[in-house]
C-alpha cells in the first residue's frame, strides 16, 4: 500500500513517513501542497496523509484537486489539522476527505486509522483480511496459512497484503511497484520479481500448493478458492 | 433594619416598581389639582354670591282676606337660589373627584406601562445575552429620545465587547494551533522512536534532537504569548527611561549574531533622550525589531540603528536592507502569528508574535509603529514615543 504524507513540518512528516514505513507501507513524502500534487499526479496512492494548513496551496485545495482527478481511482484521504474548530473538519470532510485526526495525535491512532481506510478498499470491514487458507491481521502485523504462521518480511506482508486486497485480479509488476514500492525504487532492478518469489516459497512451505499463480505475460494473481 | 423597609419588603412585588409608583404620582397630581382647581372656585362663588340657607330667608304677609303666607323678598329668593346652587356645586364636585381619582389612575397606569415598554425591552434582551454570545441587540424602534439613547448606547457597548471577545478567542484559538504542531513533532517523534525495537543510538539521538528543537520553539512561543497577555494587562509603572542606554543595551545582545551572518551593525544613539514608560519593554521593542532585521537580512548588508528625538516626540529607528515587505503584506506584518513565509520562518524560530508585542508595547506607551518598506531594498520601521516632558505635564491624550 503506497502512502503519500504531505505536512510542512518537516521534522513531523519526516517521523509519520518513518513510523509507516516501518509498517510496510510504501511511503512519500511532501513538504507543501505543490510538491503534493506533482507526485500525486505521478504516482499513484492508496492513500494521503494530508496537513490542512499548508503555505502555498492550502490542504483543502489539494484535497480538491485529488478527487477532481477522474481517470484513477483517487485515494484515500486523512486529514491532519492542528485546528481542533469543528467548521474546519466539516470543510475538509465535506471536500473529501475521509477520517481526520487533530494533533498532537497518538500514533497508533494513526496507523489504525490508515488500516481502516485502506481496508475500505478491500471491502472488509475487520483487520483481518482471509482469502482461502490464508490469513493476515493488519492491526498485528501476523500472517498464517493454514493456521501456521507465515515470517514475512515487512515488504513480503505488503505484496502479500495487496494481493489479499485484490484477490482474483491480475496484478502487472507496474501494479506492485506502484503500490507496494516507494519513489526511491528502482523500477529497473528485479526487486518486485525477487520478493514475489520469496513470498511464493515461504506461502509454498506453509502449506499446499501456491495460491499466488504466475499469469504469463501479465502479471500475478492470487487464487480465491482454495 | 428599621420599621419601614420591612414594610416595604412585606408590599406585593409589583407596589415596588416604577410603573406603580409613576401611576400613584400621576394620580396623585391629577386628583390635587383638580381638588385646588374645584375649591378655588368653590371658595371664589361662595364670596362673589351672597348665599342663605332657605330657613332664614324666611318673612310672612298675611293679607285682608285668606291666610297668611310665606313671603320673601327677590333678594332673599336670590341668595335662595345661590344657596342651592353652591350645594349643588359642592356635591358634584366631590363626585367629579371622586371618578377623577379612580380614572387617574387607571390612565397613569396605562401611561407609565406605556413610556416604561423600552426598558422593559432593554432588560428582557440583557437578560438573555450570555458572556459567551454577544450577537443579541437591542435595536429599540422609534424616535431619538432618552431610551433610544440608552438603548444605542447599549448596542454600541455590546459590540465593543463582542469584538473584544472575539479577538480573545480568535487568539486563544491561534495560541492553541501553534502550540499543537510542535506538541504533534515531540508526541509524534517519540512514539515513532518508542515503537521501534530495534532503534539504533544513532537514531535516538536523532528523535532527541527533533524533540529539543520543538521544545525551544515552544518555550519561544509560550515567552512571547505570556509577554502579549502581560501587556494586556493595566499599564504597569511608567519610570523616566534614559532611551539611548536602553537601546544600546537591547543592541548589545545582536552584535556577535549580526557579525556571525556577515552583517555590519550600525549605531546611531542620541544621548540625553528619557521618555517615560517600562524600561524592560521598550528594550524588547528593540530586541524585536534587531532579531527580524539580523534574522531576514542578507550576508553583507548593512543594518542602521538610530535614536533621536524631535520636538515632544523621541524616535527609534530599524532599518535594514533585507528582502523587503511587499504593499499587501505590509498591513500584517503587526497581525499575530502572520508570517511572510510560514515554512522558513517557522523552521528558523520566529513565533510570528514579534511584531505583534512591538506595536503592544508601543501602544501601551502613547506611541506608534511605523513600517517603510521596499521589496528588493529593505525595510525600516519607526517607533515614536512621547518624551518624558509630556509626563510632567497633565496627562492629555
Amino acid at each position: 500500500m503506497r502512502v503519500l504524507v504531505v505536512e510542512d513540518e518537516a521534522d513531523l512528516a519526516d517521523a509519520v513517513a518513518r513510523g509507516l514505513r516501518r509498517e510496510g507501507y510504501a511511503v512519500d513524502v511532501a513538504y507543501d501542497g505543490d510538491e503534493a500534487l506533482d507526485k500525486a499526479a505521478v504516482n499513484t496512492y492508496d492513500l494521503v496523509c494530508l496537513d490542512l494548513n499548508l503555505p502555498g496551496i492550502d490542504g483543502i485545495e489539494v484535497v480538491r484537486r485529488i478527487r477532481a482527478d477522474g481517470e484513477r481511482q483517487p485515494p484515500r484521504v486523512l486529514m491532519l489539522t492542528a485546528r481542533d474548530r469543528t467548521v474546519d473538519r466539516v470543510v475538509g470532510l465535506d471536500e473529501g476527505a475521509d477520517d481526520y485526526l487533530v494533533k498532537p495525535f497518538d500514533f497508533d491512532e494513526l496507523k489504525a486509522r490508515v488500516r481502516a481506510l485502506l481496508r475500505r478498499d478491500a471491502g472488509r470491514s475487520g483487520a483481518l483480511l482471509e482469502v482461502g487458507d490464508i490469513e493476515l491481521d493488519t492491526a498485528r502485523h501476523e500472517a498464517r496459512r493454514g493456521g501456521r504462521p507465515l515470517a514475512l518480511t515487512p515488504k513480503e506482508f505488503s505484496l502479500l497484503q495487496y494481493f489479499m486486497s485484490r484477490a482474483g485480479q491480475v496484478l502487472s509488476q507496474e501494479d506492485l511497484l506502484e503500490h507496494v514500492w516507494d519513489e526511491n525504487a528502482d523500477p529497473f532492478t528485479n526487486t518486485v520479481r525477487v520478493t514475489v518469489m520469496t513470498l511464493r516459497r515461504k506461502l509454498a512451505e506453509a502449506g499446499e500448493g501456491q495460491p499466488v499463480e504466475t499469469v504469463v505475460g501479465r502479471g500475478y494473481r492470487l487464487r480465491e478458492g482454495p | 433594619m428599621n420599621p419601614p423597609e420591612r414594610l416595604l419588603d412585606r408590599l406585593p412585588e409589583w407596589t415596588r416598581s416604577i410603573r406603580f409608583r409613576y401611576t400613584l404620582l400621576y394620580s396623585a397630581v391629577l386628583f390635587g389639582l383638580a381638588a385646588v382647581v374645584l375649591a378655588a372656585i368653590y371658595l371664589v362663588l361662595l364670596m362673589s354670591l351672597r348665599a342663605t340657607p332657605v330657613s332664614a330667608a324666611r318673612g310672612t304677609y298675611c293679607p285682608r282676606f285668606g291666610d297668611c303666607i310665606t313671603v320673601i323678598t327677590f333678594r332673599e329668593a336670590e341668595r335662595l337660589i345661590n344657596a342651592q346652587i353652591l350645594n349643588k356645586l359642592r356635591f358634584y364636585s366631590l363626585g367629579a373627584l371622586g371618578v377623577l381619582f379612580v380614572s387617574s389612575l387607571g390612565v397613569g397606569w396605562v401611561i407609565a406601562g406605556r413610556v416604561l415598554a423600552p426598558i422593559g425591552r432593554i432588560t428582557s434582551v440583557a437578560r438573555e445575552i450570555q458572556a459567551t454570545d454577544l450577537s443579541r441587540r437591542i435595536e429599540l424602534p422609534g424616535p431619538e429620545d432618552e431610551l433610544k439613547q440608552l438603548a444605542d448606547t447599549f448596542d454600541a457597548m455590546l459590540a465593543r465587547l463582542d469584538a473584544a471577545f472575539a479577538a480573545q478567542r480568535q487568539f486563544v484559538a491561534d495560541a492553541s494551533h501553534e502550540l499543537r504542531n510542535p506538541l504533534a513533532i515531540i508526541r509524534t517523534n517519540v512514539d515513532v522512536a518508542l515503537a521501534d525495537p530495534d532503534a539504533s543510538p544513532d537514531d535516538l539521538r536523532q528523535a532527541i534532537a527533533v524533540v529539543k528543537r520543538a521544545g525551544d520553539r515552544m518555550t519561544l512561543l509560550v515567552d512571547d504569548l505570556l509577554a502579549l497577555a502581560r501587556r494586556q494587562q493595566p499599564t504597569p509603572e511608567h519610570e523616566p527611561v534614559d532611551l539611548g542606554a536602553a537601546v544600546a543595551e537591547a543592541s548589545e545582545d545582536f552584535v556577535v549574531p549580526a557579525e556571525a551572518r556577515g552583517i555590519v551593525l550600525d549605531r546611531a544613539i542620541a544621548e540625553g533622550v528619557v521618555v517615560s514608560g517600562d524600561r524592560e519593554a521598550l528594550k524588547r521593542v528593540v530586541a524585536n525589531l534587531l532579531h527580524n532585521a539580523v534574522r531576514l537580512a542578507p550576508p553583507g548588508s548593512r543594518i542602521r540603528l538610530a535614536t533621536g528625538s524631535e520636538r515632544d516626540r523621541a524616535w527609534i529607528a530599524v532599518a535594514d536592507e533585507g528582502p523587503g515587505i511587499s504593499p499587501e503584506d505590509q498591513a500584517h506584518v503587526f497581525d499575530r502569528f502572520w508570517r511572510a513565509d510560514k515554512a522558513r520562518s517557522r523552521a528558523d524560530g520566529g513565533t510570528g508574535l514579534g511584531l505583534a508585542i512591538v506595536r503592544q508595547i508601543v501602544e501601551s506607551h502613547g506611541g506608534e509603529v511605523r513600517l517603510h518598506s521596499k521589496v528588493g531594498v529593505g525595510s525600516s520601521f519607526v517607533v515614536w514615543l512621547p518624551v518624558a516632558r509630556a509626563a510632567a505635564e497633565p496627562a492629555k491624550r
